[in-house]
């Protein structure tokens, strides 16, 4: 049995260290890949900011007072608390080779197969970046920012791989007239989404079982496409397919909004990314940095392409920042 | 299951940092519930916190403390503490 303090005392000690980790272990590992040859790779630095990244993962969600038994001992109550959200699921959902072959994030189980998966990633999503509780507006709401700012509202938003609804909740407060459908594979993702949406009294927001390589909507029945951290899980014809399912749904002149990682030129960032990458159990964010995505979406419909870095918090893309942070990129553009 | 990925030269160094990482863990755990306990304590009337923290007169557990040291250390003397094989 893990009491509630433990837990609470356990994962706070495994934030206080990742925390030094992007604040302190980060810009030193920095300093001496500057002045290293090619061997840096054998850097008894390097190699503790590597397990570092790796194993406090590990003991966040598979530890003595991780995430996964944590949640497991409160089950019951947990589930019962979902009963009756309102959300489409399928009987027999067809899971991608990709989606069950890893378990993303180290989460055991992945984020779809347990019911008690959905509590699991949204406590666990609130230390991914340990500085982000330091600043004042979280990611998504820069995000609805972004996408909504200068533009007439849309009447009909397409939230891709919305998760528990982080990603989603931002746009049916700012825009409660709009009609916001909201897509994922992951069943207790998608019924913890809907039962916090129906609890903050959001009516016209739906979530659906449904895979964003083929969604089943109308063509051309959205204003506004978005997704979060999704292109970088997927295989890179998913990422082909996923974009071209947008372009689909989209009217003529309607936007896409993809927020994702997409490091630059620096070789010790693409070192650092790619290694995270494959530290976390997510294997594919090395081919989407690789692919010509303002090509292929050019290919597929679209105008008016940007593929710019995203601040995500206060300051973090100035000059001199030195602490660890994903490589945020906004990736938008309209269809034809 | 798989093999857990590797950092170090020697795999040895990869898991026995996860001990260490463990025993950290479980030293702020029970360092966060000591404290707590100490709050409620005092709290109630049932501790004094100043008498508590404050360097005490005589060295109260110098013979648990060799006690504790002797355990610790046993092992590096590398002695069998049984009669068995060379």
């Amino acid at each position: 049995m893990i009491d509630g303090r433990s837990f609470a005392a356990g994962q706070a000690f495994l934030l206080s260290v990742k925390t030094h980790w992007t604040r302190a272990i980060y810009p030193a590992v920095r300093a001496e890949y500057d002045k290293s040859n090619d061997l840096f790779q054998k850097n008894t630095l390097y190699r503790y900011f590597c397990w570092l990244e790796r194993h406090l993962q590990r003991f966040k969600y598979s530890g003595r007072y991780g995430l996964q038994p944590y949640h497991a001992q409160q089950r019951e109550q947990l589930e019962k608390t979902l009963e009756g959200a309102p959300v489409e699921l399928q009987a027999d959902p067809e899971y991608p080779d990709y989606y069950t072959a890893i378990d993303i994030h180290q989460h055991p189980g992945g984020v779809w197969s347990d019911p008690i998966a959905g509590f699991v990633y949204e406590r666990g999503a609130r230390s991914t970046t340990p500085l982000a509780g330091m600043r004042h507006k979280d990611l998504h709401e820069r995000l609805t920012a972004a996408a909504l700012g200068g533009r007439p509202a849309p009447a009909r938003i397409l939230d891709m791989a919305c998760g528990f609804g982080k990603s989603t909740r931002p746009f049916y407060e700012a825009l409660p007239g709009a009609e916001v459908e909201a897509i994922d594979l992951s069943a207790p993702c998608l019924r913890l989404a809907a039962r916090d949406a129906q609890r903050a009294g959001a009516g016209r927001v739906r979530f659906r079982q449904r895979d964003a390589t083929h969604t089943g909507y109308p063509e051309a029945s959205f204003d506004l496409v978005t997704s979060t951290m999704l292109l970088h899980e997927l295989p890179p014809k998913a990422v082909e397919r996923t974009l071209a399912e947008t372009a689909r749904v989209l009217k003529p002149g309607g936007r896409m909004v993809h927020l994702d990682f997409l490091p630059g030129p620096d070789p010790f960032d693409k070192l650092v990314h790619f290694g995270h990458s494959r530290r976390n159990n997510e294997p594919f964010m090395e081919p989407l940095a690789r692919t010509d995505l303002a090509a292929l979406l050019g290919r597929l419909g679209f105008r008016d392409v940007e593929i710019r870095p995203f601040e995500e918090a206060d300051g973090t893309l100035a000059p001199g920042y030195r602490y660890w942070r994903f490589p945020w990129a906004l990736i938008s553009a309209e269809r034809w | 299951m798989k093999p857990e990925q590797t950092f170090f030269e020697d795999p040895a160094l990869d898991r026995a940092f996860g001990v260490l990482m463990a025993l950290a863990q479980e030293v702020w755990v029970l360092r966060d519930r000591v404290k707590a306990m100490e709050e409620q304590l005092a709290e109630r009337g049932v501790l004094d916190p100043k008498k508590l923290s404050e360097e005490p007169a005589t060295d109260e557990r110098a013979a648990e403390r060799e006690a504790f040291v002797a355990h610790l250390m046993q092992s590096l003397a590398g002695e069998q503490q049984s009669k068995g094989l060379p």
